[in-house]
């Protein structure tokens, strides 16, 4: 269990899978979308498996008995009307609402294989393996340099020096950022536009080389052309990384995502590759959120 | 434009707002009123106590002074002039000076406080004939009103022209420091749990509530329980800097857990997630993202909780800081008193010159109060961070 968590990355690589094969085999329905065990294809591996999660605030119940599987190195979007649970299971996945004193959880989540509730879980460990990216850019008050060394230097990954010298280059030249910032790496993090600060804090993100980055809505506070730039980020790291995206906006969804999973009232309604989705999907209630009808 | 006649209901309310504004104005005019009044008053009275009445005697170190007549160190004639105090110090010098004895010198010796009030032109005890004989001594310039040098180097004294704050700044150094040492670590702690890990339950609620009350508890509470606690049940020396500081930063905690928690509050949540979102434990983010930018918010709070605390007078009674202490404590187990309480003793003094002192004590006060204060606000201002 815990072998797994320090593990040095995800073990095996997996060549990119024909995307217009459907999540779902056969199946119309959510029951058969999530049952797509990777069984059947080897190239399709299930990085997180969310089993019957049941979740509430106090009393109120957010999320009602949530199953799906989440593909290594896909980008699946959750779309949904505001209040659907998207987020709130969105940071189930690395145990942030933890820090909510009154919220409960019952059900299994499990990144590869390792439920991630179990007691013996060490959380700290969780989450360099998954990473987050907020919906307002947060980087830390310090400078850039400094906010992407703060956690390879936390974790022992990188010394000082040469060698965090290199990784933090490395970051930000995988963040699309470097060119913009090389000459101003000790200038306050914070001074940076919405952008390049939403870059910057996905480059911290990948300095602890997760296996899954979660981003709860990163565009939203951003203007078209950061957001652009954003999308193609994502793009470019889901070569390496497993990346779950909460989004308001659909055309984001079906730009950036191969699976996308529709929410409703805490309920998982629809969940599908994205072109099935945007084009035909299953649901009534899907097409009519999706065509604007309601939320 | 609209259908409705608002044009009468408009005057009124325009000139309801005129009024208000009027009567804040006022308001104001009336508390600036109030302050300008305090500080002329105080520095009108306070001033004329950093000048002392000295007089140009001939002092004579003899054998008979340094045997105890020390009244024979000067000319019969000023003796009525010069202060008996400051003639009184000379057996211990020579004393400890004994190769001094049997010089002669020429000095500005402090003069008697009657002489003093005499050359102010304040009500005084004087005698017409000492009065003839200022007068002249003055016209020859053989007295005069010197820079009081005394008032900050000496101790409380019952001949008011010697009477000064010295022992008092050292106590009120003692006594602050070991504040700061006891309260600060304490409250800034306390703060942080109850900020960053105590878990939202009735007892943790109980506990900020009662946290709350204490701050606004009167001060002189905190003085029986420093009594009953420190004196009475640990045997701390009474009077002492220990039991000062001890007492004192019981009735600081509040202020700076309150502080230091409001600090701690404002770093938004989301430097938190992004910290822990990278995998730091709840006190890497504390220590590396957290207190920093709490920091200047946490030592702000502190400093003014400190000033507070400095200003204090009433809980020092109840631990018998309010005495007769002449000199400075050299530790922290030795009676000592601070610049209130020597204030506060002052002003309870009969005679003028004393009245004086008090208003010069309160100004020294002041400034080091004014001047906390101030560097409490440069410290917000310089790291004053918007979100």
């Amino acid at each position: 269990m815990t072998e797994a968590l320090i593990s040095d990355g995800p073990v095996a690589r997996i060549p990119a899978v024909n995307l217009s094969s459907p999540l779902t085999m056969e199946g119309n329905d959510v029951a058969d979308a999530i049952s797509g065990e990777s069984e059947g294809d080897p190239t399709l591996n299930n990085m997180i498996a969310i089993e019957n999660l049941r979740l509430w605030y106090g009393e109120h119940q957010a999320l009602h008995g949530i199953t799906m599987n989440i593909r290594e190195r896909y980008v699946t979007a959750f779309i949904g009307p505001s209040g659907c649970g998207k987020s709130t299971l969105l940071r189930c996945v690395n145990r942030m609402n933890d820090r909510i004193a009154d919220c409960r959880i019952q059900g299994r989540v499990s990144l590869d294989g390792m439920d991630i509730y179990e007691p013996k879980v060490d959380v700290v460990r969780l989450r360099t393996r998954v990473g987050m990216v907020f919906q307002k850019p947060n980087p830390f008050p310090k400078t850039i340099y400094e906010n992407i060394a703060f956690a390879p230097r936390i974790h022992g990954v990188a010394q000082k020096g040469s060698e965090m010298d290199e990784l933090v280059e490395t970051c930000l030249r995988r963040a699309g950022l470097w060119d913009e910032v090389k000459d101003k790496l000790q200038q306050p993090g914070t001074a940076l536009s919405g952008g390049q600060q939403q870059r910057l804090c996905i480059a911290r993100t990948i300095a602890v080389r997760p296996d899954v980055i979660l981003m709860d809505e990163p565009c939203s506070a951003l203007d078209p052309i950061a957001t652009a730039k954003i999308e193609e980020l994502i793009d470019e790291l889901k070569n390496e990384f497993t990346i779950v995206i909460v989004t308001h906006n659909m055309q984001q969804a079906a730009r950036v995502s191969d699976y996308t999973a529709f929410f409703y009232l805490g309920a998982l309604v629809e969940y599908q590759d994205t072109n099935t989705m945007f084009t035909s999907p299953h649901k009534t209630q899907t097409e009519d959120y999706i065509t604007g009808r309601f939320g | 434009m609209s259908n409705i006649d608002l044009t009468p209901s408009i005057r009124r309310r325009y000139r309801a707002e005129i009024r208000f504004k009027l009567y804040c104005i006022s308001a104001v005019a009336f508390a600036l009123l109030f302050l300008a009044f305090f500080f002329v008053d105080l520095v009108s009275r306070g001033w004329p106590a950093l000048q002392q009445a000295q007089v140009r005697a001939e002092v004579s170190y003899s054998a008979a002074v340094e045997a105890g007549q020390y009244r024979k160190a000067i000319d019969k004639s000023l003796r009525r002039i010069a202060s008996r105090g400051w003639l009184r110090t000379l057996p211990l010098y020579l004393s400890e000076h004994p190769e001094r004895v049997g010089e002669k010198e020429v000095l500005w010796i402090t003069a008697d406080s009657a002489v003093d009030q005499y050359l102010k032109g304040h009500p005084n005890t004087l005698k017409a004939k000492q009065r003839k004989l200022a007068d002249r001594l003055y016209a020859e310039g053989k007295l005069r009103l010197g820079f009081n040098w005394d008032f900050f180097t000496r101790g409380d004294s019952k001949l008011p022209e010697l009477a000064g704050i010295y022992s008092a700044i050292v106590g009120t150094i003692y006594v602050l420091f070991l504040t700061m040492v006891f309260a600060l670590p304490i409250g800034i702690m306390t703060a942080i749990y109850l900020e960053e890990f105590a878990p939202d339950n009735r007892l943790i609620r109980l506990i900020e509530v009662n946290i709350n009350n204490l701050a606004a508890i009167p001060s002189i509470m905190f003085g029986l329980l420093g009594l009953a606690i420190f004196i009475n049940f640990f045997g701390v020396p009474r009077s002492s800097a220990l039991v000062g500081g001890l007492t004192l930063a019981l009735m600081t905690l509040p202020v700076i857990i309150i502080s230091a928690r409001a600090a701690l509050k404002a770093v938004p949540d989301s430097i938190r997630e992004g910290a822990l979102g990278v995998g730091a434990s709840p006190w890497q983010a504390l220590w590396h993202h957290i207190l920093p930018l709490a920091m200047p918010g946490i030592l702000t709070g502190s400093i003014i909780g400190l000033a507070q605390a400095m200003g204090e007078t009433a809980p020092l009674i109840i631990v018998g800081m309010i005495a007769y202490i002449p000199d400075e404590p050299t530790n922290v187990l030795e009676a000592a008193t601070v610049l209130p309480a020597q204030i506060f003793t002052w002003a309870g003094e009969p005679m003028r010159a004393y009245a004086e002192r008090t208003a010069a004590g309160i100004l020294v006060l002041l400034a080091v109060l004014l001047s906390l204060n101030g560097f409490a606000i440069w410290l917000r201002r310089r790291f004053e961070r918007s979100w």
